[in-house]
Protein backbone atom coordinates (compact mmCIF):
# COMPACT_ATOMS: atom_id res chain seq x y z
CA UNK A 1 0.00 0.00 0.00
CA UNK A 2 2.79 2.39 0.97
CA UNK A 3 5.08 1.25 -1.59
CA UNK A 4 2.55 1.95 -4.17
CA UNK A 5 1.04 5.57 -2.34
CA UNK A 6 5.16 6.28 -2.78
CA UNK A 7 5.03 5.20 -6.40
CA UNK A 8 1.97 7.70 -7.07
CA UNK A 9 3.53 10.67 -5.33
CA UNK A 10 6.04 10.26 -7.21
CA UNK A 11 4.46 10.39 -10.63
CA UNK A 12 2.05 13.16 -9.29
CA UNK A 13 5.29 14.80 -8.26
CA UNK A 14 6.69 14.51 -11.93
CA UNK A 15 3.81 16.19 -13.46
CA UNK A 16 3.27 18.79 -10.49
CA UNK A 17 6.80 20.46 -11.28
CA UNK A 18 6.23 21.07 -14.74
CA UNK A 19 4.45 23.99 -13.53
CA UNK A 20 5.62 24.69 -9.20
CA UNK A 21 6.54 27.93 -8.54
CA UNK A 22 8.95 26.83 -6.33
CA UNK A 23 10.88 23.58 -5.99
CA UNK A 24 13.30 22.25 -4.10
CA UNK A 25 15.29 18.89 -3.29
CA UNK A 26 16.91 18.04 -0.51
CA UNK A 27 18.39 21.02 -0.16
CA UNK A 28 18.84 22.05 -3.60
CA UNK A 29 16.56 24.37 -5.34
CA UNK A 30 15.46 23.38 -8.60
CA UNK A 31 13.64 25.23 -10.34
CA UNK A 32 12.17 28.86 -9.60
CA UNK A 33 9.25 29.68 -11.95
CA UNK A 34 9.27 33.81 -11.33
CA UNK A 35 5.42 35.09 -11.95
CA UNK A 36 4.86 38.95 -12.63
CA UNK A 37 3.95 40.50 -9.12
CA UNK A 38 5.62 37.95 -7.28
CA UNK A 39 9.10 37.87 -6.11
CA UNK A 40 10.40 34.23 -5.10
CA UNK A 41 13.57 33.89 -3.93
CA UNK A 42 15.30 30.92 -1.74
CA UNK A 43 14.76 32.14 2.00
CA UNK A 44 18.95 32.78 2.36
CA UNK A 45 18.55 35.46 -0.31
CA UNK A 46 15.54 37.02 0.67
CA UNK A 47 17.32 37.78 3.89
CA UNK A 48 20.39 38.70 2.18
CA UNK A 49 18.37 41.42 -0.46
CA UNK A 50 15.50 42.36 2.56
CA UNK A 51 16.46 43.35 5.53
CA UNK A 52 13.34 43.58 6.45
CA UNK A 53 12.85 40.20 6.32
CA UNK A 54 14.80 39.54 9.34
CA UNK A 55 12.25 40.21 11.76
CA UNK A 56 10.24 37.48 10.29
CA UNK A 57 12.60 35.14 10.37
CA UNK A 58 13.90 33.81 13.82
CA UNK A 59 17.33 33.06 12.47
CA UNK A 60 19.46 33.53 9.39
CA UNK A 61 17.65 30.54 7.02
CA UNK A 62 19.54 27.82 5.46
CA UNK A 63 16.96 26.92 2.82
CA UNK A 64 13.32 27.33 2.37
CA UNK A 65 11.68 29.41 0.29
CA UNK A 66 10.65 33.39 0.66
CA UNK A 67 7.33 34.35 -1.77
CA UNK A 68 6.36 38.20 -1.42
CA UNK A 69 3.08 38.82 -3.71
CA UNK A 70 2.73 41.86 -4.31
CA UNK A 71 0.43 41.81 -7.06
CA UNK A 72 -2.73 39.88 -8.17
CA UNK A 73 -2.23 36.71 -9.53
CA UNK A 74 -5.22 34.54 -11.02
CA UNK A 75 -3.74 31.23 -10.64
CA UNK A 76 -2.90 28.88 -7.91
CA UNK A 77 0.60 29.53 -6.88
CA UNK A 78 2.77 26.46 -6.49
CA UNK A 79 5.53 25.67 -3.64
CA UNK A 80 6.88 21.74 -3.45
CA UNK A 81 10.07 20.95 -1.03
CA UNK A 82 10.82 17.04 -1.43
CA UNK A 83 13.27 14.69 0.22
CA UNK A 84 15.09 11.88 -2.40
CA UNK A 85 18.12 11.51 -0.17
CA UNK A 86 18.56 8.90 2.31
CA UNK A 87 18.98 9.89 6.13
CA UNK A 88 18.91 13.69 4.75
CA UNK A 89 17.65 16.28 7.16
CA UNK A 90 15.84 19.11 6.08
CA UNK A 91 15.89 23.09 8.18
CA UNK A 92 13.36 24.98 5.61
CA UNK A 93 12.73 28.31 6.77
CA UNK A 94 9.46 29.30 4.54
CA UNK A 95 8.30 33.58 4.50
CA UNK A 96 5.22 33.99 2.46
CA UNK A 97 4.06 37.71 2.65
CA UNK A 98 0.52 38.57 0.80
CA UNK A 99 0.02 41.94 0.12
CA UNK A 100 -2.69 44.33 0.93
CA UNK A 101 -6.23 43.66 -0.92
CA UNK A 102 -4.97 40.36 -2.93
CA UNK A 103 -7.00 37.31 -3.07
CA UNK A 104 -4.24 34.35 -3.94
CA UNK A 105 -4.32 31.04 -4.03
CA UNK A 106 -1.36 28.46 -3.30
CA UNK A 107 -0.96 24.73 -3.16
CA UNK A 108 1.50 23.68 -0.83
CA UNK A 109 3.15 20.02 -1.17
CA UNK A 110 5.92 18.32 0.75
CA UNK A 111 6.91 14.92 0.02
CA UNK A 112 9.17 12.26 -0.06
CA UNK A 113 10.38 10.98 -3.35
CA UNK A 114 11.31 6.98 -2.02
CA UNK A 115 9.59 4.64 0.48
CA UNK A 116 12.61 4.19 3.41
CA UNK A 117 14.06 7.25 3.15
CA UNK A 118 14.70 7.79 6.66
CA UNK A 119 14.65 11.38 6.15
CA UNK A 120 13.43 14.65 8.49
CA UNK A 121 11.59 17.39 7.33
CA UNK A 122 11.54 20.37 9.59
CA UNK A 123 9.91 23.02 8.77
CA UNK A 124 8.96 26.71 10.37
CA UNK A 125 6.73 28.82 7.90
CA UNK A 126 5.17 32.73 8.50
CA UNK A 127 2.62 33.50 6.73
CA UNK A 128 1.84 36.84 6.80
CA UNK A 129 -1.69 38.64 5.48
CA UNK A 130 -2.08 42.07 5.24
CA UNK A 131 -5.22 43.88 5.30
CA UNK A 132 -7.99 42.91 3.59
CA UNK A 133 -6.41 40.13 1.59
CA UNK A 134 -7.22 36.36 1.56
CA UNK A 135 -5.67 32.79 1.17
CA UNK A 136 -6.51 29.84 -0.31
CA UNK A 137 -3.87 27.63 1.24
CA UNK A 138 -3.92 24.08 0.23
CA UNK A 139 -1.09 22.05 2.13
CA UNK A 140 -0.45 18.57 1.21
CA UNK A 141 2.00 16.09 2.70
CA UNK A 142 3.02 12.12 1.49
CA UNK A 143 5.44 10.77 3.28
CA UNK A 144 7.86 7.49 3.65
CA UNK A 145 6.83 5.36 6.85
CA UNK A 146 10.31 6.03 7.97
CA UNK A 147 10.69 9.76 7.61
CA UNK A 148 9.93 12.31 11.02
CA UNK A 149 8.08 15.70 9.88
CA UNK A 150 8.08 18.42 11.76
CA UNK A 151 6.03 21.68 10.76
CA UNK A 152 5.65 24.43 13.04
CA UNK A 153 3.58 27.26 10.94
CA UNK A 154 2.28 30.87 12.05
CA UNK A 155 -0.22 32.73 10.51
CA UNK A 156 -0.36 36.39 11.17
CA UNK A 157 -3.98 37.81 9.95
CA UNK A 158 -4.03 41.09 9.73
CA UNK A 159 -7.30 43.82 9.34
CA UNK A 160 -10.06 42.06 7.72
CA UNK A 161 -8.07 39.40 5.78
CA UNK A 162 -9.12 35.86 5.79
CA UNK A 163 -7.74 32.50 5.10
CA UNK A 164 -8.85 29.80 3.95
CA UNK A 165 -6.42 27.13 5.07
CA UNK A 166 -6.47 23.17 4.58
CA UNK A 167 -3.83 21.16 6.00
CA UNK A 168 -4.34 16.97 4.89
CA UNK A 169 -1.27 14.38 4.76
CA UNK A 170 -2.83 11.44 2.77
CA UNK A 171 0.78 8.84 4.34
CA UNK A 172 2.21 9.72 7.19
CA UNK A 173 5.80 9.22 8.29
CA UNK A 174 7.01 7.11 11.18
CA UNK A 175 6.65 10.61 13.38
CA UNK A 176 5.03 13.59 12.52
CA UNK A 177 4.68 16.48 15.28
CA UNK A 178 2.24 19.62 13.89
CA UNK A 179 2.35 23.36 15.43
CA UNK A 180 0.30 25.84 14.00
CA UNK A 181 -0.62 29.03 15.51
CA UNK A 182 -3.24 31.60 14.06
CA UNK A 183 -3.20 34.83 14.62
CA UNK A 184 -5.96 37.30 14.18
CA UNK A 185 -6.09 40.96 14.46
CA UNK A 186 -9.89 43.03 14.04
CA UNK A 187 -12.47 41.57 11.87
CA UNK A 188 -10.13 38.88 10.23
CA UNK A 189 -11.61 35.13 9.46
CA UNK A 190 -10.47 31.71 9.36
CA UNK A 191 -11.57 28.09 8.29
CA UNK A 192 -9.00 25.46 9.35
CA UNK A 193 -8.95 22.08 8.33
CA UNK A 194 -6.50 19.78 9.65
CA UNK A 195 -6.80 16.01 7.96
CA UNK A 196 -4.58 13.13 8.76
CA UNK A 197 -5.01 9.40 7.54
CA UNK A 198 -2.38 7.78 10.55
CA UNK A 199 -1.37 4.38 9.58
CA UNK A 200 1.71 2.79 10.92
CA UNK A 201 2.43 6.09 12.59
CA UNK A 202 4.82 5.63 15.88
CA UNK A 203 3.73 9.66 17.02
CA UNK A 204 1.60 12.17 15.92
CA UNK A 205 1.57 15.18 17.74
CA UNK A 206 -0.71 18.01 16.64
CA UNK A 207 -0.90 21.21 18.62
CA UNK A 208 -3.04 24.26 17.35
CA UNK A 209 -4.01 27.54 18.76
CA UNK A 210 -6.14 30.06 17.44
CA UNK A 211 -5.50 33.58 19.08
CA UNK A 212 -8.93 35.91 18.17
CA UNK A 213 -6.92 38.70 19.30
CA UNK A 214 -8.78 41.90 18.11
CA UNK A 215 -12.65 42.44 17.66
CA UNK A 216 -14.89 41.19 15.09
CA UNK A 217 -11.91 38.08 14.51
CA UNK A 218 -13.70 34.65 13.74
CA UNK A 219 -12.20 31.26 13.17
CA UNK A 220 -13.20 27.60 12.98
CA UNK A 221 -10.72 24.75 13.18
CA UNK A 222 -12.14 21.43 12.03
CA UNK A 223 -9.74 18.23 12.94
CA UNK A 224 -10.17 15.08 11.05
CA UNK A 225 -8.23 12.22 12.30
CA UNK A 226 -7.89 8.62 11.43
CA UNK A 227 -5.87 5.65 13.54
CA UNK A 228 -4.83 3.15 12.07
CA UNK A 229 -2.82 0.19 12.48
CA UNK A 230 -0.65 1.30 15.95
CA UNK A 231 -0.82 4.51 15.26
CA UNK A 232 -0.59 7.33 18.34
CA UNK A 233 -2.40 10.06 18.16
CA UNK A 234 -2.67 13.10 20.68
CA UNK A 235 -4.03 16.41 19.25
CA UNK A 236 -4.70 19.30 21.65
CA UNK A 237 -6.97 22.38 19.92
CA UNK A 238 -6.95 25.36 21.30
CA UNK A 239 -8.94 28.72 20.91
CA UNK A 240 -7.95 31.83 22.95
CA UNK A 241 -10.50 34.53 22.65
CA UNK A 242 -8.85 38.15 23.62
CA UNK A 243 -11.49 40.39 22.15
CA UNK A 244 -14.92 40.46 21.38
CA UNK A 245 -14.96 37.82 18.23
CA UNK A 246 -16.06 33.72 17.89
CA UNK A 247 -14.50 30.77 17.27
CA UNK A 248 -15.10 27.11 17.02
CA UNK A 249 -13.34 23.55 17.43
CA UNK A 250 -14.63 20.74 16.00
CA UNK A 251 -12.56 17.57 16.49
CA UNK A 252 -13.47 14.44 15.21
CA UNK A 253 -11.72 11.29 15.56
CA UNK A 254 -12.00 7.89 13.82
CA UNK A 255 -10.37 4.83 15.49
CA UNK A 256 -9.79 2.12 12.60
CA UNK A 257 -7.69 -1.10 14.51
CA UNK A 258 -7.69 -1.98 18.16
CA UNK A 259 -4.11 -1.20 18.81
CA UNK A 260 -3.98 2.48 17.92
CA UNK A 261 -4.81 5.41 20.43
CA UNK A 262 -6.36 8.83 19.87
CA UNK A 263 -6.82 11.54 22.60
CA UNK A 264 -8.24 14.83 21.77
CA UNK A 265 -7.96 17.36 24.30
CA UNK A 266 -9.99 20.73 22.76
CA UNK A 267 -9.50 24.22 24.86
CA UNK A 268 -11.12 27.28 25.19
CA UNK A 269 -9.64 30.23 26.60
CA UNK A 270 -11.66 32.82 26.81
CA UNK A 271 -10.51 36.45 28.56
CA UNK A 272 -13.45 38.69 26.96
CA UNK A 273 -17.08 38.15 28.07
CA UNK A 274 -18.41 39.41 24.66
CA UNK A 275 -16.45 36.53 23.32
CA UNK A 276 -18.27 33.51 21.76
CA UNK A 277 -16.28 30.33 21.69
CA UNK A 278 -17.22 26.38 21.61
CA UNK A 279 -15.84 22.83 21.10
CA UNK A 280 -17.17 19.66 19.52
CA UNK A 281 -15.20 16.73 19.97
CA UNK A 282 -16.04 13.04 19.51
CA UNK A 283 -14.02 9.69 18.84
CA UNK A 284 -15.28 6.53 17.67
CA UNK A 285 -15.14 3.17 15.39
CA UNK A 286 -16.68 2.61 12.26
CA UNK A 287 -19.92 1.96 12.22
CA UNK A 288 -20.97 -1.52 12.04
CA UNK A 289 -24.49 -0.17 10.40
CA UNK A 290 -22.85 1.53 7.44
CA UNK A 291 -20.13 -1.60 7.47
CA UNK A 292 -22.57 -4.03 6.66
CA UNK A 293 -24.98 -1.45 4.53
CA UNK A 294 -21.38 -1.38 1.97
CA UNK A 295 -21.01 -5.01 2.04
CA UNK A 296 -24.83 -5.52 1.75
CA UNK A 297 -23.44 -3.28 -1.53
CA UNK A 298 -20.67 -5.79 -2.94
CA UNK A 299 -17.77 -4.47 -1.23
CA UNK A 300 -15.31 -6.21 1.07
CA UNK A 301 -14.75 -5.05 4.29
CA UNK A 302 -11.43 -3.47 3.50
CA UNK A 303 -13.01 -1.58 0.75
CA UNK A 304 -16.40 -0.60 2.94
CA UNK A 305 -13.93 0.58 5.74
CA UNK A 306 -11.70 2.43 3.21
CA UNK A 307 -14.25 4.27 1.69
CA UNK A 308 -16.22 4.62 5.22
CA UNK A 309 -12.91 6.49 6.28
CA UNK A 310 -12.69 8.45 2.66
CA UNK A 311 -15.83 10.06 3.44
CA UNK A 312 -14.84 10.71 7.01
CA UNK A 313 -11.92 12.60 5.95
CA UNK A 314 -13.61 14.50 3.15
CA UNK A 315 -14.30 18.29 5.05
CA UNK A 316 -17.08 20.11 3.79
CA UNK A 317 -16.21 22.96 1.68
CA UNK A 318 -17.83 26.20 1.35
CA UNK A 319 -20.23 25.20 4.67
CA UNK A 320 -20.62 27.40 7.49
CA UNK A 321 -19.60 25.19 10.39
CA UNK A 322 -19.91 27.16 13.61
CA UNK A 323 -23.01 26.09 15.86
CA UNK A 324 -26.34 27.54 15.19
CA UNK A 325 -25.99 29.54 18.07
CA UNK A 326 -23.00 31.70 16.55
CA UNK A 327 -24.14 31.62 13.12
CA UNK B 1 -35.01 -22.66 -7.99
CA UNK B 2 -33.01 -19.44 -7.57
CA UNK B 3 -33.34 -19.27 -3.84
CA UNK B 4 -34.44 -22.09 -1.09
CA UNK B 5 -34.41 -21.91 3.19
CA UNK B 6 -34.45 -24.73 4.96
CA UNK B 7 -35.56 -24.96 8.50
CA UNK B 8 -34.18 -21.50 9.21
CA UNK B 9 -33.40 -20.17 12.83
CA UNK B 10 -32.01 -17.08 13.19
CA UNK B 11 -30.97 -15.32 16.81
CA UNK B 12 -29.64 -11.33 16.66
CA UNK B 13 -25.99 -10.46 17.99
CA UNK B 14 -25.67 -8.44 20.52
CA UNK B 15 -23.25 -5.61 20.65
CA UNK B 16 -19.95 -7.14 21.67
CA UNK B 17 -19.94 -4.80 24.61
CA UNK B 18 -22.93 -5.46 26.39
CA UNK B 19 -22.21 -9.78 25.90
CA UNK B 20 -20.90 -11.92 28.26
CA UNK B 21 -18.99 -13.69 25.41
CA UNK B 22 -18.28 -11.77 22.63
CA UNK B 23 -19.67 -12.54 19.37
CA UNK B 24 -22.18 -14.28 20.99
CA UNK B 25 -26.20 -14.61 20.24
CA UNK B 26 -28.62 -12.60 22.52
CA UNK B 27 -30.64 -15.90 22.74
CA UNK B 28 -33.67 -14.37 21.55
CA UNK B 29 -34.90 -16.28 18.54
CA UNK B 30 -35.99 -14.29 15.40
CA UNK B 31 -36.95 -16.55 13.16
CA UNK B 32 -38.05 -20.04 14.16
CA UNK B 33 -37.86 -22.51 11.20
CA UNK B 34 -38.52 -20.62 8.04
CA UNK B 35 -38.63 -22.84 4.93
CA UNK B 36 -39.03 -20.96 1.39
CA UNK B 37 -38.49 -21.33 -2.31
CA UNK B 38 -38.34 -18.47 -5.51
CA UNK B 39 -37.46 -19.73 -9.00
CA UNK B 40 -35.88 -17.36 -11.44
CA UNK B 41 -37.77 -15.14 -12.82
CA UNK B 42 -40.88 -15.21 -10.05
CA UNK B 43 -42.50 -12.64 -8.17
CA UNK B 44 -43.45 -12.97 -4.56
CA UNK B 45 -44.40 -10.95 -1.71
CA UNK B 46 -43.43 -11.48 2.08
CA UNK B 47 -46.46 -9.63 4.26
CA UNK B 48 -46.45 -9.37 8.05
CA UNK B 49 -47.16 -7.02 10.99
CA UNK B 50 -44.63 -5.65 12.53
CA UNK B 51 -41.81 -7.28 14.15
CA UNK B 52 -42.22 -10.99 12.72
CA UNK B 53 -39.52 -10.95 11.58
CA UNK B 54 -39.10 -10.01 7.76
CA UNK B 55 -36.24 -7.83 7.56
CA UNK B 56 -34.72 -10.77 9.43
CA UNK B 57 -34.95 -12.22 6.76
CA UNK B 58 -34.04 -9.92 3.89
CA UNK B 59 -30.92 -9.56 5.93
CA UNK B 60 -30.57 -12.83 6.61
CA UNK B 61 -30.49 -13.63 3.04
CA UNK B 62 -28.03 -11.03 2.27
CA UNK B 63 -25.75 -12.21 4.93
CA UNK B 64 -25.65 -9.09 7.77
CA UNK B 65 -23.36 -10.54 10.49
CA UNK B 66 -25.70 -9.25 12.74
CA UNK B 67 -28.04 -11.61 12.59
CA UNK B 68 -26.57 -15.43 13.47
CA UNK B 69 -28.16 -18.71 11.84
CA UNK B 70 -27.89 -21.28 14.49
CA UNK B 71 -29.87 -24.15 12.29
CA UNK B 72 -31.22 -24.23 8.67
CA UNK B 73 -29.42 -23.78 5.40
CA UNK B 74 -29.88 -21.07 2.56
CA UNK B 75 -29.38 -22.29 -1.09
CA UNK B 76 -28.47 -19.69 -3.63
CA UNK B 77 -28.58 -21.19 -7.67
CA UNK B 78 -28.32 -24.54 -6.08
CA UNK B 79 -25.15 -23.39 -3.72
CA UNK B 80 -25.10 -23.57 -0.12
CA UNK B 81 -24.26 -19.66 1.02
CA UNK B 82 -25.26 -20.56 4.56
CA UNK B 83 -21.80 -19.51 5.41
CA UNK B 84 -20.78 -16.86 2.84
CA UNK B 85 -20.27 -12.88 3.68
CA UNK B 86 -22.54 -10.88 2.39
CA UNK B 87 -20.27 -9.12 -0.05
CA UNK B 88 -20.03 -12.75 -1.94
CA UNK B 89 -23.62 -12.89 -2.22
CA UNK B 90 -23.71 -9.91 -3.96
CA UNK B 91 -21.53 -11.11 -6.52
CA UNK B 92 -23.60 -14.08 -6.72
CA UNK B 93 -26.74 -11.97 -8.09
CA UNK B 94 -28.38 -11.01 -4.50
CA UNK B 95 -29.92 -7.53 -3.82
CA UNK B 96 -31.50 -5.90 -1.15
CA UNK B 97 -33.18 -2.53 -1.12
CA UNK B 98 -33.39 -1.28 2.68
CA UNK B 99 -36.35 0.02 4.51
CA UNK B 100 -33.94 2.12 6.51
CA UNK B 101 -30.64 2.51 5.30
CA UNK B 102 -27.89 4.10 7.12
CA UNK B 103 -26.12 7.26 5.82
CA UNK B 104 -22.60 7.15 4.63
CA UNK B 105 -21.17 11.11 5.21
CA UNK B 106 -18.72 11.98 3.03
CA UNK B 107 -19.49 9.68 0.54
CA UNK B 108 -21.39 11.05 -2.11
CA UNK B 109 -24.44 8.90 -4.49
CA UNK B 110 -22.76 8.98 -7.43
CA UNK B 111 -19.14 7.67 -5.61
CA UNK B 112 -21.04 4.75 -4.28
CA UNK B 113 -23.07 4.07 -7.26
CA UNK B 114 -19.72 3.99 -9.38
CA UNK B 115 -18.06 1.68 -6.85
CA UNK B 116 -20.77 -1.00 -6.64
CA UNK B 117 -22.13 -1.01 -10.21
CA UNK B 118 -20.69 -3.81 -12.45
CA UNK B 119 -19.36 -1.51 -14.62
CA UNK B 120 -17.57 0.29 -12.91
CA UNK B 121 -14.14 -0.76 -15.00
CA UNK B 122 -15.80 1.55 -16.90
CA UNK B 123 -16.57 4.78 -15.71
CA UNK B 124 -18.15 6.53 -18.40
CA UNK B 125 -19.38 3.62 -19.48
CA UNK B 126 -20.94 3.20 -16.20
CA UNK B 127 -22.51 6.59 -15.79
CA UNK B 128 -23.83 6.43 -19.58
CA UNK B 129 -25.39 3.81 -17.95
CA UNK B 130 -26.72 4.96 -15.05
CA UNK B 131 -27.77 8.69 -16.54
CA UNK B 132 -31.07 7.12 -18.49
CA UNK B 133 -32.15 5.42 -15.59
CA UNK B 134 -31.36 8.72 -13.39
CA UNK B 135 -33.67 10.19 -15.28
CA UNK B 136 -36.02 7.35 -15.23
CA UNK B 137 -36.66 7.20 -11.61
CA UNK B 138 -36.59 11.50 -11.64
CA UNK B 139 -33.47 11.68 -9.82
CA UNK B 140 -31.64 14.33 -10.46
CA UNK B 141 -27.69 14.88 -10.59
CA UNK B 142 -28.46 16.92 -7.04
CA UNK B 143 -29.23 14.13 -5.27
CA UNK B 144 -25.83 12.57 -7.04
CA UNK B 145 -24.13 14.74 -5.79
CA UNK B 146 -25.42 14.58 -1.77
CA UNK B 147 -23.85 12.40 0.45
CA UNK B 148 -25.26 8.96 0.57
CA UNK B 149 -28.76 8.62 2.44
CA UNK B 150 -27.90 11.84 4.55
CA UNK B 151 -30.91 14.01 5.05
CA UNK B 152 -32.87 12.45 2.52
CA UNK B 153 -36.16 12.10 2.47
CA UNK B 154 -38.23 9.10 2.52
CA UNK B 155 -38.98 9.08 -0.68
CA UNK B 156 -35.48 10.23 -2.10
CA UNK B 157 -34.02 6.65 0.18
CA UNK B 158 -36.18 4.60 -1.83
CA UNK B 159 -35.06 5.98 -5.18
CA UNK B 160 -31.34 5.91 -4.26
CA UNK B 161 -31.91 2.15 -2.78
CA UNK B 162 -33.67 1.51 -5.82
CA UNK B 163 -30.65 2.75 -8.30
CA UNK B 164 -28.26 1.25 -6.40
CA UNK B 165 -29.79 -2.44 -6.57
CA UNK B 166 -30.39 -2.22 -10.09
CA UNK B 167 -26.82 -1.01 -10.35
CA UNK B 168 -26.00 -4.41 -8.86
CA UNK B 169 -27.04 -6.06 -12.09
CA UNK B 170 -29.04 -8.62 -9.82
CA UNK B 171 -30.63 -12.14 -10.50
CA UNK B 172 -32.75 -11.57 -7.16
CA UNK B 173 -33.60 -8.40 -5.32
CA UNK B 174 -35.31 -8.13 -2.35
CA UNK B 175 -37.29 -5.12 -1.38
CA UNK B 176 -37.64 -4.18 2.69
CA UNK B 177 -41.14 -2.12 2.12
CA UNK B 178 -39.90 -0.16 -1.01
CA UNK B 179 -43.79 1.16 -0.73
CA UNK B 180 -43.59 2.29 2.60
CA UNK B 181 -43.35 6.81 2.40
CA UNK B 182 -44.60 6.84 -0.84
CA UNK B 183 -47.63 8.80 -1.91
CA UNK B 184 -49.58 6.91 -4.48
CA UNK B 185 -48.30 8.65 -7.47
CA UNK B 186 -44.15 7.96 -6.80
CA UNK B 187 -45.36 4.45 -5.87
CA UNK B 188 -46.89 3.87 -8.73
CA UNK B 189 -44.10 4.99 -10.68
CA UNK B 190 -41.43 2.92 -8.53
CA UNK B 191 -43.83 -0.05 -9.40
CA UNK B 192 -42.99 0.43 -13.13
CA UNK B 193 -39.69 1.01 -12.63
CA UNK B 194 -39.33 -2.06 -10.66
CA UNK B 195 -41.68 -4.34 -13.51
CA UNK B 196 -39.59 -2.45 -16.57
CA UNK B 197 -36.42 -2.68 -14.89
CA UNK B 198 -35.94 -6.18 -13.36
CA UNK B 199 -39.35 -8.19 -13.59
CA UNK B 200 -39.71 -7.94 -16.95
CA UNK B 201 -35.74 -9.04 -17.52
CA UNK B 202 -36.70 -11.93 -15.64
CA UNK B 203 -35.06 -10.93 -12.53
CA UNK B 204 -36.47 -12.87 -9.37
CA UNK B 205 -38.56 -10.20 -6.73
CA UNK B 206 -39.16 -10.79 -2.98
CA UNK B 207 -41.71 -7.93 -2.08
CA UNK B 208 -41.79 -7.49 1.26
CA UNK B 209 -44.48 -5.33 2.57
CA UNK B 210 -46.75 -4.17 5.91
CA UNK B 211 -49.12 -2.68 4.07
CA UNK B 212 -49.13 -4.72 0.59
CA UNK B 213 -50.47 -1.41 -1.50
CA UNK B 214 -47.31 -2.22 -3.83
CA UNK B 215 -48.86 -5.62 -4.29
CA UNK B 216 -51.62 -4.39 -6.74
CA UNK B 217 -49.33 -2.68 -9.11
CA UNK B 218 -46.51 -5.83 -9.34
CA UNK B 219 -49.04 -9.05 -8.81
CA UNK B 220 -46.89 -11.76 -7.21
CA UNK B 221 -47.58 -15.21 -8.27
CA UNK B 222 -47.47 -16.18 -4.10
CA UNK B 223 -47.81 -14.43 -0.95
CA UNK B 224 -46.07 -15.49 1.99
CA UNK B 225 -47.37 -14.43 5.55
CA UNK B 226 -45.26 -13.83 8.14
CA UNK B 227 -46.27 -14.05 11.81
CA UNK B 228 -44.36 -14.30 14.83
CA UNK B 229 -40.54 -15.92 13.00
CA UNK B 230 -42.62 -18.36 10.75
CA UNK B 231 -43.92 -18.44 7.18
CA UNK B 232 -47.64 -19.57 8.38
CA UNK B 233 -49.23 -19.15 5.04
CA UNK B 234 -48.50 -19.11 1.11
CA UNK B 235 -51.41 -18.01 -0.99
CA UNK B 236 -51.07 -17.35 -4.46
CA UNK B 237 -53.99 -15.34 -5.19
CA UNK B 238 -52.55 -11.67 -3.22
CA UNK B 239 -56.09 -10.04 -3.67
CA UNK B 240 -57.82 -12.57 -1.29
CA UNK B 241 -54.66 -12.08 1.47
CA UNK B 242 -55.05 -8.40 1.21
CA UNK B 243 -58.63 -8.43 1.53
CA UNK B 244 -58.44 -10.83 4.92
CA UNK B 245 -55.97 -8.69 6.07
CA UNK B 246 -57.88 -5.59 5.57
CA UNK B 247 -61.18 -7.13 7.39
CA UNK B 248 -59.82 -9.48 9.78
CA UNK B 249 -55.99 -8.15 10.65
CA UNK B 250 -53.17 -10.92 10.57
CA UNK B 251 -54.80 -12.74 13.36
CA UNK B 252 -56.79 -14.28 10.67
CA UNK B 253 -54.31 -15.68 8.78
CA UNK B 254 -53.43 -17.98 11.75
CA UNK B 255 -56.57 -19.97 11.05
CA UNK B 256 -56.35 -19.79 6.96
CA UNK B 257 -54.76 -22.87 5.54
CA UNK B 258 -52.54 -22.87 3.22
CA UNK B 259 -53.92 -23.01 -0.19
CA UNK B 260 -50.61 -24.33 -2.75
Amino acid sequence: MVMKSVKNANRVHKKLCASVNYLQIDHRVKNIFQVEGVIILPSPKAWERYNWTRKYFEKKPKEGYFIWIKKQVNFPLFACVSISLKNITQELQNLLIIEKNLNIKLRGTCNALKKNLSGIHRAQGKIILKENSSLKYNHIHTWGEKDIVEPNYQFFLEKNSKLDYTYRTLFTPKKLKINTLFNLLKGASCNVKIVANCSQTETVMIKDVLILKEKGASGIIKLRLVGRKNSQILACSQIIAESESRGHLDCRGLLVDKKSKIALIPELLCKNKLAQITHEASLGKVSEEELNYLRMRGLTEKEAINLIINGFLEVKENKSSFPPSLS
Amino acid sequence: MLLEIKDLKVQERQPPASLPTEGGASGKEILKGINFKINSGETQALLGPNASGKSTLAQTILGNPKYKIVKGKIFFQGKEITKLPPEKRVKLGMALAFQSPPSIKGVKLFQLLEKISKNKSVDSRCQQRQQPLNEKLNIGANLLEREVNLDFSGGEKKMSELLQVISLDPELVIFDEIDSGLDLKRLEKVAKIIKKELIDKKISILLITHSGVILKFLKPKITNIMLEGKIICKEKDYRKVLRVIKRYGYEKCKKCKPST
